[in-house]
């Protein structure tokens, strides 16, 4: 068991403990180890059923180079002797293949660390008691005196850190913390069966309930009484800031990643500085937002985190990239080395080898009020209200994507109409950006590490 | 470790749990991945983590870490404990479970290889990927580029728990992965995609049909195929389904549907319709944890995660909802046996009711016959993933796939996305083909409730089904 204000120190002294005895082995080679920690606990309650959980994800990870030839090796537990471990097999991987990557020009130089996020030291008091305690609440509040609405609920938190440091004299540590509560409220009428999902995720604050059961009931209770559309056309799409969440980061989130730039895997890799997509739309990355989930004083490999321009007023601006692809690509580090990244993370995030994600992908607000997105749509459109399925199975070599929206209103001749049973959408993402209507000025801060506004969109096949 | 593993669960019982089980696994996964000429990933990851859960009042708390030391493990016990107990007065569900006979493994419960990968270097394995990545590369000029991975899953996983159960063997899964982009004349992208895996040793990658240059020339074939597919038409046409999509389907649309956490806290719509038609006659779909991997392929999972031996489990007997997919408690809930359904990703998540490897059972036609039934549609081939709704409302990406005419392949498609309700689907079948194929791999695997990637097998025949909504163009 670690404690919080240790963690960092902690971290370091077992990085450094692990550098010294991978020098021993092979000092003609240069060498990096990470090391993360998290203490993760969370109460669901569903029908009834509770689950609870509490444990430690803790390990390290190793990089070893020498003669521009990289091995990686991971292994689970922080102790020397599995630091040791990881070492030993990523000094015997590299000496069995000696498979030379001509991109890699070394591991990160020593730099400056940028700022770490707010944190409320409130978090790591909540107790077990308190999220079973809140969760249930958020169960009845969803419930409320309706007999036909299920829901799940989920209060968690999450504290901890990680540390990096390799031979060429980087040690930087890392710390947070967040909280978070989340719920499922599904409305059953007869054979009818609507879901809507709402939450509160933070770091400033102890997260708070209040009206997130309800707002929950209330979106799936909207989407009952659902017609057909019977319709197969073009037409504008809006997509609120959940939706919309999920566009940006299954074309921008995976297009503006330098991997997919160098790999060529990318169809805006050779066009920084034109203009890809209407002047109303700017995009940027900001890793050093105090309030956003993914602020950290360093990315994963050491390099101060950053804001990154992407897309200003419709013109493309630059990449995400950490040292490796930022190399290759003669430029700098933005700052967005991950492991284990992206938008859903993985549960042993020490596992995967150094990538690139975004930080926090923050889209500028137009002026205008939802309403007012709506009124701007003449004839037919369709209004997106939840994440549509198979929105992240999109190829980001094609951009061409096919989803289908369940949650969907109808809107005709300005105004919002009822529940439409769901359709599919299918277009191209860039195409999309190409065609952005409107951005709105309802700004919101998604769990997945966007915060965004609606967009409307024009183009996009619905089939209904 | 048995001897930690045993100790966990006494200190659990000395805190007060009424029921507990402690499991280690020691797994090791390797990765290989070459892009064009570059290594991506020379990887290895040792997964080494005990898990803890304690009963109290028909109520779980899971605990778990990485360390292997006895305080750490007196901890997570002391966790699990405290979790199960501060949880106990908000449940209005209780799901406790019949005891039963302490479980022994044996030696046959191990799945038996020819060459375990552990017995092959590094080398042998970098060069699998390099023959597979040059084969491919050999198929067109159009090529991008060629992405080929080498995946391995072993290790030892044990489970002890206060029934005095002593499970002791070996998961294993292999698996060789291939993709390659193209560009057509008009500077679309378009990609192929092709695979050999399952829990199979090395003397896979020497055989007919998957070999690394199979793999690589078929991916190309693939590809190539492409530059010349058109866009398929948006709206509902009749389809043949493949195999390996036709497991998608079993496995994400209605596979999740029956795993009965779902059902007991009444979120799946299949809830309380035991012995109800929910398809034709030609819809039966089966779970299976030790499968005929020689002759069909697919995974290996002799045990799950709560020490419950496997089991084949008729889900959908010609269309007739029959069984649940279970844990122990829900089982006892719902009246039903265990079914060996409990799993977990790795040692930081709880069991959970999971598929082992999904199966639409096989029919009578020949592929001809099939296409013949199919007349005029769509045959959908391969998938990219997908993506399901709690209401069984489901999106998947085919690959690739043909259009069909008068029971003719017209043309190549272009990946293709199919909608629609797996309620509505099962009523559509018209007929399956005689061949069964299952898959299941490193790459890839299934995701519930943030667990993420479990390997799973699924499978089926070839399956006429009436009318899919596909999407595409206007």
């Amino acid at each position: 068991m670690m404690e919080y204000e240790k963690l960092k120190d902690a971290l370091l002294a077992e990085i450094d403990t692990g550098l010294k005895f991978a020098r021993s082995l092979d000092s003609s080679a240069e060498f990096e180890i990470y090391l993360m920690y998290r203490q993760q606990s969370s109460v669901d309650i569903s029908q009834g059923k509770v689950k609870a959980n509490d444990g430690i994800v803790a390990g390290n990870a190793v990089r070893v180079a020498k003669d521009q030839c990289v091995s990686f090796s991971s292994s689970s537990g922080i102790s020397a002797e599995r630091i040791k471990l990881s070492i030993r097999e990523a000094v015997s991987s590299l000496k069995a293949v000696s498979v030379k990557d001509e991109r890699f020009q070394g591991f990160l130089d020593p730099m400056r660390q940028g700022r770490e996020g707010v944190f409320a030291t409130e978090i790591l008091n909540l107790s077990t008691e308190d999220l079973v305690n809140a969760a249930k609440q958020l169960t009845e509040n969803a419930r409320g005196a309706g007999e036909n609405i299920m829901a799940q609920s989920e209060c968690g938190v999450d504290w901890g850190g990680f540390a990096i440091g390799n031979s060429r004299g980087v040690q930087r540590a890392s710390a947070s913390a967040a909280n978070y509560c989340q719920v499922y409220a599904m409305v059953i009428k007869g054979d009818e069966r609507r879901g809507a999902y709402t939450y509160d995720v933070t770091r400033e604050r102890v997260f708070d309930i209040e009206g997130v059961g309800e707002q929950a009931t209330k979106e799936a209770t909207s989407l009952l009484g659902a017609k057909k559309l019977e319709i197969t056309a073009e037409m504008p799409t809006l997509w609120i800031p959940k939706a919309a969440a999920s566009y940006v980061l299954a074309s921008l989130g995976q297009s503006a990643n330098g991997r997919s730039v160098v790999e060529g895997l990318s169809p805006i890799s050779e066009r920084i500085g034109d203009k890809i997509a209407t002047p109303r739309f700017t995009v940027h990355d900001d890793g050093q937002n105090p309030a956003s989930l993914g602020t950290q004083a360093v990315d994963h490999e050491g390099h101060p985190q950053g804001k990154t321009a992407i897309i200003q007023q419709g013109q493309l601006k630059n990449f995400l990239f950490d040292s490796y692809y930022a190399r290759a690509f003669n430029t700098d580090s933005t700052g967005n080395c991950s492991r284990g990244g992206g938008p859903f993370g993985a549960t042993l995030p020490f596992e995967s080898a150094p990538g690139i994600s975004s930080t926090s992908l923050e889209i500028v607000p137009g002026s205008k009020s939802e309403e007012e997105l709506i009124a701007s749509i003449d004839g037919k459109g369709v209004m997106i209200v939840d994440l549509p399925a198979g929105i992240f199975h999109s190829d980001v070599a094609t951009g061409e994507f096919s989803v289908v929206a369940a949650c969907v209103f109808l809107i005709e001749e300005g105004e919002k109409r009822g529940a439409i049973q769901p359709v599919s959408v299918s277009g191209s993402f860039y195409k999309g950006f190409e065609q952005l209507l409107e951005v709105g000025n309802n700004l919101e801060r998604t769990p997945w590490g966007v915060t965004i506004p609606s967009l409307v969109f024009d183009g996009f096949t619905i089939v209904g | 470790m048995i001897d930690k593993l045993q100790a966990c669960v006494a200190a659990g019982e000395k805190l007060g749990a009424q029921f507990v089980e402690a499991r280690y696994d020691d797994l090791t996964l390797r990765t290989l991945n070459r892009t064009n000429d570059v290594w991506k990933d020379i990887i290895l990851r040792s997964r080494a983590g005990i898990g803890i859960t304690c009963y109290h009042d028909g109520v779980s708390g899971y605990s778990f870490t990485a360390s292997t030391s006895k305080r750490d493990l007196e901890e997570a016990a002391k966790r699990a404990f405290k979790m199960a107990k501060a949880a106990a007065p908000a449940a209005s569900l209780k799901l406790d479970f019949d005891h039963r006979p302490a479980i022994k493994s044996k030696a046959s419960d191990t799945f038996r290889v020819k060459v375990h990968p552990r017995t092959k270097d590094l080398e042998y394995k970098t060069e699998l990927v390099n023959r597979a990545l040059e084969a491919a590369r050999e198929t067109g000029k159009e090529i991008q580029s060629v992405m080929t991975w080498y995946g391995e899953l072993f290790g030892q996983k044990l489970f002890t728990n206060s029934e005095g159960a002593t499970l002791d063997w070996e998961f294993l899964v292999v698996d060789l992965y291939c993709r390659v982009t193209s560009k057509t004349k008009d500077g679309d992208l378009v990609n192929g995609v092709e695979r050999a895996s399952g829990t199979k040793g090395m003397e896979l990658f020497s055989r007919k049909g998957s070999t690394p240059e199979d793999v690589g020339r078929a991916t190309g074939a693939n590809a190539t195929e492409q530059l010349k597919a058109k866009a398929c038409p948006a709206g509902e046409f009749r389809a043949l389904v493949e195999n390996r999509l036709a497991g998608v389907l079993a496995h994400e649309s209605f596979g999740h549907l029956s795993e009965a956490d779902f059902v007991v806290i009444g979120m799946s719509p299949i809830t309380g319709k035991i012995g109800e038609r929910l398809g034709t006659d030609h819809a039966t779909i089966i779970d299976e944890g030790t499968p005929e991997i020689a002759k069909y392929g697919g995974l290996w999972i002799p045990f799950d995660d709560q020490g419950t031996p496997a089991s084949k489990t008729v889900v959908l007997d010609k269309g007739i909802l029959k069984h649940y997919l279970h844990n122990r408690g829900t089982a006892k809930h719902l009246k039903q046996k265990p079914t060996g359904n409990s799993r977990a990703v790795h040692y930081a998540f709880v069991p959970i009711p999971r598929m082992t490897n999904t199966y639409f059972k096989p029919g009578d036609l020949t592929e001809e016959e099939a296409l013949e039934n199919l007349g005029t549609g769509v045959y959908a081939i391969q998938t990219a993933g997908g993506q399901v709704e709690g209401d069984g409302s489901f999106l998947f990406k085919a690959i690739r796939g043909y259009w069909v005419e008068g029971g003719q392949i017209k043309h190549p498609l272009r990946e293709v996305s199919l909608s629609g309700n797996i309620l509505q689907f099962l009523k559509k079948v018209e007929g399956c083909t005689k061949d069964l194929m299952l898959i299941g791999g490193y790459f890839g695997g299934c995701g519930k409730e943030g667990q993420y990637p479990l390997p799973c097998g699924l499978g089926g025949p070839k399956m006429v089904v009436a009318d899919v909504r596909f999407g595409g163009k206007a």
